[in-house]
This record gives C-alpha cells, sequence and structure tokens, in this order.
C-alpha cells in the first residue's frame, strides 16, 4: 500500500490527481486544459510595513543603473548585499488616495485601504477598501483551486483598517491570520512522511473519518444548496463544497509533492515545539494609536509574536510555498507597536515615533529626544527580517535555482516618509525574478527624472523642527506596478490561460481617487526581462 | 494619522460642509474605524443610521433631523399593526410603518469567534483548551468572505481538540452525553444525536439529518481506532462542531410574509433573540418555548427578551454596546491618557483603566437598575477608590482599592463629568476643549462633521498675554474663515463648558498656569441648529438629557450594534420608532433593549438580490 498524506483521500496510483468533476474556479480550468502543472509555479510574496521610513537611509545612493553589493553600503539595504544580484528597486512609483486627493477621511485608513486595491474606501465606520484587493485578484488565477491568498501577520489579530491590507470583495476585509499555531495545523495535513515516520495508508481509520466527515458536511451543504438563497450566499455555499472537493483530491502538484515532508518542515524550523513557542495562547497586547496599555504578560506576548512569531511565520510561508499550497502570501505587520526585544527599548509606538512627535500628532517640535534614532532601529529591524525572509527563499532549491528565483518577493511600505506621510517614490525592493520575467540587478527609475530619495533627516535633531520630511518626483501610479508584477506570476487580461498580459489593475491610478477610470495602462516595460 | 496639534483638532467648513443634521453617521473624530465586532458578534463598529426620512400622515416626521417642534401625539392609535413598536411606555407612539424597511441580511453567516467560544462555552462548559487558550485562538481570522482552506483546516483542528477534551472530562462529557453509551447498541449515541444536536443546530434535526449521524455511528468501528462507544462519541461531537448547521446561523424558512420578506421559524427567531441577547445559543427555556411555537407573537418574544436580560450573559453584551458606543477598544483614546508629572504630580497612569473601568460599571448600573438615557446624563452615581477620591474632591480614607459606588454632588452629574471621559479627552500638559467637544458634538448629540481639510493639523496654536486660559488660545486658533464653520458654532462651546474640570479631571475655577478665570459660558447647538445659553457643566448636561437628538443618536448606536450591522438608511425607521419611545420619561434602558425585539427589522428577514 502507498504511504498516502493524511488528507489526499482519493490519490490515485502513481500520484496522479483524481479528475474533479467540478472546476469552478479559473485556475481549475487552466489546470484541465493544460495538463499537470509546471514543477516551479510562479508566487508573490507580499512583505508590509507601515509608517513609512527614514527614506534618505532606505534608498542606495546610486539612482539607477546595475545593482552591485558595493552599492548598497551605506544604506538599510546594505544587509542585502550578498543578494544584490537578485534584487529589482523600482523607483518612483506612487501609491494612491493620499489624504485630500479625492477623499479626506483618514490618511493611514486611506493608505491602507487603497493600497492594494486602488480604489477609495468606504465612508462607512469600518472604512473598507470598495473594491477587491491585489492579492485575492492573483489567487483567484494562479492558486491551487484558485484559494484565497494566504495573509499571515504578527501581534494581535485585528480587523481594523488600520491594520487590514487584504480585501477579498468590496468592503469585506480579509485580515490576517496572526496564530503561527493555525497555520501549521493546516500543513500538517498535507505535509508527506517521505519515507519517514508513520505512514498513514487508505486502510488507515483516519481517512476513512475525513471521508465520512467530507460526506457528512456536503450532505448539509447540498441541502443549501438547493434553497434559493441570494447569489450572494449561494456563492458561500459553493465555496465551501469546493473546498471539499479540494481536500479529496488532495496535493495538487505531485512532482512537488517529493520535497513537501514533515523532514523539510524540521529543516527550515517548523517542528511542533517551535510552533508551539512561537505562539502565544494568551493575550497580546494590541496596537494602539495612542500609546502601549498592555499588561507585562500581553507584552512578553507581543514580543514573542514578533520574534519567533516572525521567523515562524516565514517559515511557514516557504514551507507552504515548497507544498504548493498557496501562490500568494503575505506577511503584514501591525503599525502601532512599541519595539521592546531584540535589544530595542523604545517606550513610544512606532506609528507616533514615525511623526517625530512621539504620538499622533503631526507637525511642529521633534517631541522624543533622539527619535531619528529609534526610528531607524525600527527600519532596521524590518530590514533584517526582510532580509532573513529572502535569504529562507534563497536557501531551498528549486528546479535549475531556488525557491526564491520563481517568486517575486516584495518589500511594500504604507508611506513613504512617516512624517510627511507622502506617497510618492516609495521605497519598493523586489527579490527575485519570478521565474526569469523580471530584472535582476538593477535600480530602475521608472518616472521621469530621478525622484527624490527624500528629506527624512532633514532636521529634527534634539528638539528642533520637524520641516518638511518628504520627497519630490516619483509619481508613476503603482496599479502598473501590479500588473507588472500580475503578468510575472502568469496572470492573464481575461483570467484565461494563454490569454493576453494584464495591461489593468484598480479602480483608478489617477491623483484624485474621486476619478475612475485608467489612464495609463499597461506594465512597466523598464522592469521586464530581457526574453532569452 | 491627520491628527491633533497638541490635542487640537483643526477641522474646515469650506469643503466639508458642516451642518448640524442629525444623521448619525459620524466616522469617529480619531479615525477609529475599530471593526471592533459588537457583543453580539456582527460586523465591524457600526455608527447610527443616516436619516432616512419616513413621513407618514400626522405622525412623526423625521427627515434629516428629529423635528420635535409638533407634537408626537399622533393620528393613529398606539394599537397599530404589524411593523410598528407597540410596547410599553407612557404616552403615545408614533404610528410609522416600517414594514418595508427591512434590511436584506445573509441566510448563512458564520459564528464569530467570540460566538464560537460562547457557544462552545454554553453547550458543553468547555472555556480552554488543553493548552491553555480559547478555542478561537486557534481559529481563523473572523472575516466575513467565504470560507477559506485555512478556516476549514482551524474548524477541523479545534473540533477534534474539543471533542477530545469534553469526552476526557467526565464533567463536560455529561454536557454532551444525557445517558452512557453501550457497545453494540447504537441507543444511547443516536438519543444523543437528536438531543445534543438540537442543541447544537439551534432547531431539531430533520430525519435526514438523524439519518446520517446514525450512519456514522454504524460505521464506528471504521472511522475510529479502537471503536469503542467513547471513541464513536468523540468522533459524534467532532462532527457536529464542523457541521455548516452548528457553524452557521441559519435563517433558511423560505415562507413569505406576503409583505416582500420571509418570516422566521419559531427555532430562527429564539437563535436571533440569543445571539442578540447573549451572543451565544439559546438556553433551555428558550429552546422549549421555540419547540413549543410559544414565540409567535411579538408579546411572547418581549417576555423572553425581558427575561433574558435578567441573566449575567446580558450584562457582557451590554457592557458590550457601551464599550461600542463610547468609542472604546483598540485605536481609542480610552485608557491612553498621559499626564505630566511635574504639572500633575498626582496623576498615576496606573489609574487609567480604573477610571474607564468606573465608567463601564457607571453604564452597567443605571442599565440594570432600570435606569433611562437621561440618568446617563445626569445621575450623581460614581464607582470611586481611594486613589481616584483626591481627583473628586472626596476622602480617600472613605475609600478602598476596590471601586466602590458613592454619590457626587450637583456640579457632576453623568459620565461625562467622571474620571475617564475627562481623563482622556484632555492633553499631556493641559485640557482640550476640541477633543471633548468634538466627541459631545459627534458620539452623544450625533451632530455629523465631517474630517479636517489637509494641512489644517500645520496651525499653531497661539500663544499671548491675553491668552490666558486654553480656552482663549483655541478660540483664536479656530477664528480662521476654514475653522470656525465647525469650530465656533458646534464642536469649542460644548467643551469650554467642560473647562470647568482640569486635564486631570478635578474641578477649576482658574487656570493653573496663569490665575485667569475659568469661564464655562457658552451657547452650546443641542439640536437643531439652535445655540442654547449654558453656563455650567450641569446646565450642559441638562440639556443633554433632554435632547430627542442625543437619544436618536444612542437608539440607532443600539440598532447597529444589536443587527450587527453597519449604519443602514432602512434601519432609519427602527431607529427613529425608539427614540421617539425614549422621549417618554420612565422609557427604561432595558425596555429599548427588550424592544430592539419588536421591530420588523427582528422579526421577518429580507433576501438580498437573488440570480
Amino acid at each position: 500500500m502507498i504511504p498516502m498524506n493524511r488528507r489526499t483521500f482519493l490519490k490515485g496510483v502513481g500520484g496522479a490527481c483524481v479528475a474533479a468533476p467540478f472546476l469552478g474556479s479559473v485556475h481549475e480550468q487552466w489546470a484541465k486544459a493544460a495538463g499537470v502543472p509546471a514543477a516551479a509555479p510562479k508566487r508573490l510574496v507580499i512583505f508590509f510595513t507601515h509608517n513609512g521610513c527614514l527614506t534618505n537611509r532606505w534608498f542606495p545612493t546610486k539612482t539607477s543603473g546595475t545593482l552591485a553589493a558595493a552599492d548598497l553600503t551605506g544604506s538599510y539595504l546594505n544587509v542585502l548585499g550578498p543578494l544584490a544580484n537578485k534584487l529589482l528597486i523600482p523607483r518612483g512609483f506612487r501609491s494612491l488616495n493620499g489624504y485630500g486627493q479625492g477623499q479626506t477621511i483618514d490618511p493611514h485608513d486611506q493608505a491602507m485601504g487603497s493600497k492594494l486595491t486602488c480604489a477609495q474606501i468606504s465612508s462607512a465606520s469600518n472604512r473598507y477598501a470598495t473594491a477587491e484587493s491585489l492579492d485575492h485578484t492573483i489567487a483567484k488565477q494562479i492558486n491551487p483551486n484558485g484559494g484565497a491568498p494566504l495573509v499571515l501577520g504578527v501581534g494581535a489579530a485585528s480587523t481594523s483598517i488600520k491594520e487590514v491590507l487584504s480585501f477579498s470583495g468590496p468592503t469585506t476585509a480579509f485580515p490576517a491570520n496572526t496564530n503561527p499555531q493555525t497555520v501549521y495545523t493546516q500543513l500538517t495535513g498535507v505535509l508527506g512522511t517521505g519515507g519517514g515516520g508513520d505512514p498513514v495508508t487508505e486502510a488507515d481509520w483516519r481517512v476513512a473519518r475525513g471521508q465520512s466527515v467530507i460526506d457528512l458536511v456536503r450532505a448539509d451543504l447540498t441541502d443549501y444548496q438547493r434553497l434559493n438563497m441570494s447569489t450572494a450566499d449561494q456563492g458561500r455555499i459553493q465555496n465551501w463544497l469546493d473546498l471539499l472537493r479540494d481536500t479529496e483530491v488532495g496535493v495538487n502538484n505531485p512532482t512537488m509533492a517529493a520535497a513537501c515532508t514533515t523532514g523539510a518542515a524540521e529543516m527550515y524550523g517548523a517542528t511542533a515545539a517551535a510552533v508551539t513557542a512561537a505562539s502565544p495562547t494568551g493575550k497580546i497586547t494590541d496596537g494602539n494609536v495612542l500609546g502601549p496599555r498592555g499588561t507585562a504578560e500581553s507584552d512578553a506576548n507581543l514580543a514573542t509574536s514578533f520574534t519567533l512569531g516572525t521567523d515562524m511565520m516565514q517559515n511557514l510561508m516557504a514551507l507552504n510555498m515548497i507544498c504548493d499550497q498557496n501562490r500568494m502570501l503575505m506577511l503584514v505587520f501591525p503599525g502601532y507597536i512599541t519595539f521592546n526585544w531584540d535589544g530595542i527599548n523604545h517606550t513610544h509606538e512606532h506609528h507616533g515615533l514615525s511623526h517625530r512627535t512621539g504620538d499622533f500628532t503631526v507637525g511642529g517640535a521633534c517631541g522624543v529626544d533622539g527619535v531619528l534614532d529609534m526610528i531607524a532601529q525600527i527600519d532596521t529591524w524590518y530590514t533584517g527580517k526582510y532580509a532573513r525572509l529572502v535569504n529562507l527563499f534563497n536557501s531551498i532549491g528549486e528546479g535549475d535555482g531556488t525557491l526564491l528565483d520563481n517568486t517575486a518577493t516584495m518589500w511594500l511600505p504604507e508611506l513613504s516618509d512617516g512624517g510627511a506621510h507622502n506617497l510618492n517614490n516609495l521605497p519598493i525592493v523586489i527579490a527575485g525574478s519570478a521565474g526569469g520575467y523580471l530584472k535582476q540587478g538593477e535600480i530602475v527609475n521608472v518616472d521621469s527624472g530621478t525622484p527624490q530619495a527624500g528629506n527624512s533627516e532633514g532636521s529634527c535633531q534634539n528638539g528642533g523642527n520637524i520641516g518638511n520630511t518628504g520627497s519630490s518626483g516619483g509619481n508613476l501610479p503603482i496599479n502598473k506596478l501590479y500588473v507588472t508584477l500580475m503578468n510575472a506570476v502568469g496572470c492573464t487580461e481575461n483570467g484565461m490561460p494563454g490569454g493576453p498580459k494584464v495591461t489593468k489593475f484598480g479602480v483608478f491610478d489617477g491623483m484624485s481617487s474621486a476619478t475612475a477610470g485608467i489612464s495609463n495602462p499597461g506594465e512597466v516595460a523598464s522592469l521586464v526581462a530581457a526574453p532569452t | 494619522m491627520y491628527a491633533y496639534r497638541t490635542g487640537i483638532i483643526i477641522a474646515a467648513t469650506l469643503v466639508a460642509g458642516c451642518t448640524a443634521k442629525v444623521e448619525n453617521h459620524d466616522n469617529g473624530d480619531t479615525g477609529s474605524g475599530s471593526g471592533a465586532a459588537p457583543a453580539s458578534g456582527g460586523s465591524g463598529g457600526s455608527s447610527g443610521s443616516t436619516g432616512g426620512s419616513v413621513n407618514t400622515g400626522g405622525s412623526v416626521s423625521t427627515g434629516g433631523s428629529l423635528n420635535t417642534g409638533g407634537s408626537l401625539n399622533t393620528g393613529g392609535s398606539s394599537g397599530s399593526t404589524g411593523g410598528s413598536l407597540n410596547t410599553g411606555g407612557t404616552g403615545a407612539v408614533p404610528n410609522v410603518d416600517c414594514t418595508q424597511m427591512v434590511k436584506p441580511t445573509s441566510q448563512i453567516p458564520r459564528l464569530t469567534n467570540t460566538q464560537y467560544d460562547r457557544v462552545i462555552r454554553d453547550l458543553l462548559g468547555l472555556t480552554a483548551l488543553s493548552t491553555g487558550s480559547v478555542p478561537s485562538n486557534l481559529l481563523a481570522t473572523d472575516q466575513a468572505g467565504g470560507l477559506t482552506e485555512l478556516g476549514w483546516s482551524a474548524y477541523n483542528s479545534v473540533g477534534e481538540q474539543i471533542a477530545a477534551q469534553v469526552i476526557a472530562d467526565p464533567t463536560l462529557k455529561a454536557n454532551f452525553l444525557k445517558c452512557t453509551p453501550v457497545a453494540g447498541d447504537a441507543t444511547c449515541l443516536h438519543n444523543t444525536v437528536i438531543e445534543f444536536g438540537r442543541r447544537a443546530f439551534r432547531r431539531p434535526l430533520t430525519t435526514e439529518e438523524i439519518a446520517r449521524f446514525d450512519a456514522v455511528i454504524a460505521a464506528g468501528a471504521t472511522i475510529t481506532e479502537t471503536g469503542t462507544p467513547d471513541e464513536i462519541a468523540e468522533t459524534l461531537l467532532y462532527m457536529f462542531l464542523v457541521s455548516p448547521s452548528f457553524l452557521q446561523r441559519s435563517e433558511i424558512a423560505g415562507v413569505a410574509d406576503g409583505a416582500g420578506n420571509f418570516t422566521l421559524t419559531p427555532h430562527e427567531t429564539a437563535s436571533r433573540l440569543s445571539f442578540m441577547m447573549w451572543g451565544s445559543a439559546p438556553d433551555a427555556l428558550l429552546n422549549q418555548a421555540a419547540d413549543a411555537g410559544q414565540l409567535a407573537t411579538p408579546e411572547q418574544v418581549l417576555a423572553q427578551a425581558q427575561r433574558m436580560l435578567q441573566d449575567p450573559k446580558a450584562r457582557d453584551m451590554v457592557n458590550s454596546f457601551h464599550q461600542y458606543y463610547l468609542l472604546m477598544g483598540a485605536g481609542s483614546r480610552w485608557n491612553t491618557a498621559k499626564k505630566d508629572p511635574t504639572i500633575f504630580p498626582t496623576f498615576n497612569t496606573a489609574l487609567v483603566s480604573e477610571m474607564t473601568e468606573e465608567t463601564l460599571r457607571f453604564f452597567d448600573k443605571i442599565t440594570f437598575s432600570g435606569g433611562t438615557f437621561r440618568d446617563f446624563i445626569l445621575s450623581p452615581i460614581a464607582f470611586v477608590t481611594s486613589a481616584t477620591a483626591p481627583f473628586y474632591g472626596l476622602n480617600p480614607a472613605s475609600f478602598s482599592t476596590t471601586l466602590t459606588e458613592t454619590n457626587l454632588d450637583a456640579t457632576r452629574p453623568g459620565f461625562l463629568t467622571r474620571l475617564g471621559f475627562l481623563n482622556n479627552f484632555s492633553n499631556y500638559s493641559r485640557t482640550s476643549p476640541i477633543f471633548r467637544g468634538a466627541f459631545i458634538t459627534k458620539q452623544i448629540l450625533g451632530i455629523h462633521i465631517d474630517a479636517p481639510p489637509p494641512g489644517a493639523e500645520q496651525t499653531m496654536l497661539p500663544t499671548g498675554p491675553e491668552l490666558d486660559t486654553v480656552r482663549k488660545q483655541v478660540d483664536a486658533m479656530t477664528m480662521g474663515a476654514d475653522c470656525s464653520g465647525c469650530h465656533q458654532g458646534y464642536i469649542n462651546p460644548p467643551g469650554f463648558v467642560m473647562e470647568a474640570f482640569n486635564s486631570i479631571g478635578v474641578w477649576q475655577t482658574v487656570e493653573a498656569s496663569t490665575n485667569a478665570p475659568i469661564d464655562t459660558t457658552a451657547d452650546v447647538i443641542i439640536d437643531n441648529d439652535l445655540p442654547v445659553h449654558i453656563t455650567t457643566p450641569a446646565e450642559l448636561m441638562a440639556q443633554i438629557a433632554q435632547s430627542p437628538g442625543a437619544m436618536r443618536q444612542y437608539a440607532a448606536k443600539w440598532v447597529g450594534f444589536a443587527y450587527e450591522r453597519e449604519s443602514d438608511p432602512m434601519d432609519a425607521c427602527t431607529a427613529d420608532l425608539l427614540a421617539a419611545k425614549m422621549t417618554n420619561t420612565g422609557y427604561t434602558v432595558m425596555s429599548l433593549i427588550a424592544d430592539l425585539t419588536q421591530s420588523q427589522s427582528f422579526r421577518v428577514r429580507a433576501v438580498e438580490g437573488l440570480q
């Protein structure tokens, strides 16, 4: 009897997937038409941070051209030096719907809601985005079974617009999952034993029970399906039925199944004990725009979540990709957090520091001694975590290269400078070429002229006035970056395999969110590698 | 965060249009948009409904503001047909027809994580997994979209853990099994399917459903490790916990009511009642009433609602509501007060949560001792400790380390003169008339104020020898054309009246830094854009307590919270009716909560667009 994954109840001999009778998603149709998917799917990974950074320390001095390790010295990105040949720094993108550019609800809410949707936010009190976000658009096209993106975070779970980046539909938030235990548990149903451990055979009672559960739940759902409910409700039932079918059919990419083992999980740090250690069971101090307010225990849990938890989430993202469970992944950090770990001992939370005032006030005198150094500490910490993620992916072999090569792993910020709240010339870096699509080892100015690195440190030394910490230039709408990335991971304009390239994403791309329409379609050719 | 220049909100009038409509679709002055789910476990924080116009012959015309110019005595009788609120209260009730004002809802909303924890607690007695966390700690984060693979995986994993723990613990086991299963005899487990299934699905199982679970029992030997009765029982429980009819609060009766909506079955009504009142599944009494068809009339439903309000679980719900009403929670201003120790040496950050807790105790006390909305604004009750006593001018020796109920004097009516509000809506080194004024104007009076225009936050707070009080500084700063419309007329005046209390909530008659006298007179707009001359906080509270706008704001907040949805024009009708009832003195808060079960929106359901 061939050893099986616990949840592959109907896996055929030799590993071929049982043909699924109901192919609901675009990707399904593609898979059916194309046969077994390629061994190395392409993925988009987004690493998201709040409150901007000291942009003049982030950007390398070099503004365009080939990127070598030496070009990164002096900037935060120095730590990525060894991987310079796999980096792409697109200078000059602007994200949309800044405060006063069509809406005057709140700068941070608008920045979050519009970031991956390029749409306005709702005027209802939850202020959620009014359109689906990029990660869901991409996931529907490229994910196995068109499943939802994997949106992870650390800290306390939050459904606030201030922390939500992903929207599965208009005004429907898709908040991050912040418990590594939950993510790991899902994987343990998928990881094969790779020849070691305790094989589960078809005759195992667990397999029989699993099938029994599916049958029972499916029968319940089929009863619901017969009711004359709204389109939305019918969609929810069908969605659940699809999940059951996916559980039955099992591993979607048999070619990759060989790498998806408990051994791999251990190798990349995801043991049961390590996951438990990274997953606090008690309350975690939640983010607060007006300062910290946790107990000693909840603060300790926050530190665990940020330190062990970030690393474990990264490990689990790698494993999800190795097991081809998800090709659209995000790691979204919260924004209103007081850093007290890894050698950082702050008494003000990040957002307040980013304003230089130490709280939510804007402008005037710098309110905290050494505030720029504090911001730099946080910036450096995040750069280190991004570097860890990129290096982790690069350490995993895949095909002729590494996992990193088959991803575009992007660090996307909420803002450029947190004091100026500016959205132009966002500090963005992408690692990996998504299977050769994107240029590597280059800095590219995507907008005309040379967008400025910015004035984050212009003044504000020990009580001085904050002044203008923004930058000028760099206003190419970020929609075009998203279009480029969609093409990089294999999306098409009509969602059909072999279809035309994507040219448009989002509801608007102009300076005002009030004017709908894409005035500047198309990907950014200067970011795309020459065909070989 | 567009934020404030050391606590002074700069609002604009020209772009925003600062009007005094009682529209209640305010977004919160700090942009909290917290998305914190109400306890009944619904959507992200919603505000009151917008002012739809409900205009029936001879009764209350609501339009954008509650027009109290005319009398509320209507031509219609109080014994009106279904659709109008018809319970309790003295005086006349407007004969408004809310029949067509039922907002379409999903028929299959999933339990929120908080509801999941409560249902598990109430059905099985389990409050924590063996790891020490609540069950929902391991579920996917709440989201209203379709179930994800991660979410489904989590339900399975947590369901397995709960089932194992329940069977292993005799006390919990007895909450699941009301008999002892015997090997080779399916009777006990069959009966459990019926009995527990009734409770878990919040309705009796159909014969087909019972047969499906019976088939699981029959297959017990092949789907468990060794086929013992306990193992089969555990598998049965696990299967209930991952069933869609457990995880969804289904409303699937398809019987039209003749008015374009659909009726609810008694069991669906019971479920709505218990999730509204307790955020959890019905109890045995409610289940019995549903089984016996005794939830058919509004009066029967009301009686259950009143009973359920006496249960401690309702206190949690009410507490959650008032946190929502007061904009407490993650990202809010409450619990964050920090004060300059050189100016306020007696202040201690450790007291802040205690002060906020006092406010919640206040609302709990008023509500459950038969109080009214007016009492929230006027009651002298306070909850004081020896540490907070000095701020109230009381003797610490009379108090202890725990919050103790007492009465304050006539200068401190209601929660707006309690330390929680006063401390948290102030600044580090001084008061903030704008924080306090904006909160009173927007959150309590329900007056809509738009956000300031970009760049407003750069306005400097002026200083000068003639600006010898915070009031004068703020007044001077908000004189400009871009500011005055919202600030001079609406935001500042109530804040200026509250200058009687300093940044740490202590009564003051002079500005500490300059000895200049505090001036608490102002012309405050309460309702209908009409300024009322106020000289003290007590006078201000007297006005707020009888303000139709304030009452409507409170009612509208309850409607959004109880019905678990963002403010919707269709709910304006219900809010208007409740607000009108509130103008009757003696209409208690508990009556209002119970009356939320009397609206058309509660008694029937409407369907979103079909195919």
